[in-house]
């Protein structure tokens, strides 16, 4: 699953530890999410997306094999 | 779903990790006091000894919280938990199988409750801490 989190944390000049203390978790988690390595559950990432105040949909997009 | 008093584990607060450590020496020390002092030990008790604390300490880790304790941290437990009871019996398998071969006897008493809780949580924290290393792994 594709992400823009660096985008819309980048236009918000926002950091992984300042995203991730606004989520409660560790900067390590927002970092896997942005590399794509750990898929969230629609609860963090409905959080994620009420940060950037956007839909889940614009941040988060399925990739083919998905 | 929400999870249901009975399914729940409950973690120990993270330092509860240091007691955790000491039961790797521990029982390392104890062994060689007992020989020391020649207290007659039975060779395979002084291993089953080994493996019951290793198994101690690796159960307590693998039980421990970590430092952030987040829903990645709590998926990669469950993988773990997973992922090392699927090692145990492919391992104890094997094990098994170079048993037969060694000694045609596919039943042993090398197979202690011990060993197997030994093995398989230190399994689980072994794919545990691999998923936090990977996870780690070019960290931006």
């Amino acid at each position: 699953m594709k992400n823009i989190i660096k985008v819309e944390r980048a236009k918000l000049s926002m950091t992984q530890q300042d995203l991730a203390d606004l989520i409660s978790v560790s900067r390590q988690t927002i970092n896997s999410i942005e590399a794509g390595k750990y898929v969230p559950s629609t609860v963090l990432a409905l959080k994620i997306a009420r940060v950037f105040n956007v839909s889940m949909e614009l941040i988060f997009e399925l990739e083919e094999g998905d | 779903m929400k999870e249901k008093s009975i399914l729940t584990v409950p973690l120990l607060s993270p330092s509860w990790k240091k007691v955790a450590f000491l039961f790797f020496p521990l029982p390392v020390i104890l062994v060689i006091g007992m020989a020391v002092v020649q207290m007659e030990i039975d060779p395979n008790q002084g291993a089953e000894i080994i493996y019951g604390f290793w198994a101690i300490g690796f159960a307590m880790l693998n039980l421990t919280k970590e430092k952030d304790e987040d829903e990645m941290i709590k998926s990669f437990r469950l993988q773990a938990f997973q992922t090392g009871s699927y090692w145990m019996i492919w391992g104890l398998g094997a094990i098994m199988l170079i048993n037969y071969y060694r000694f045609e006897n596919i039943s042993s008493e090398m197979f202690s409750a011990y060993l197997v809780l030994f093995l398989l949580n230190g399994y689980i924290y072994g794919a545990f801490q691999y998923q936090k290393y990977m996870a780690s792994k070019d960290i931006k």
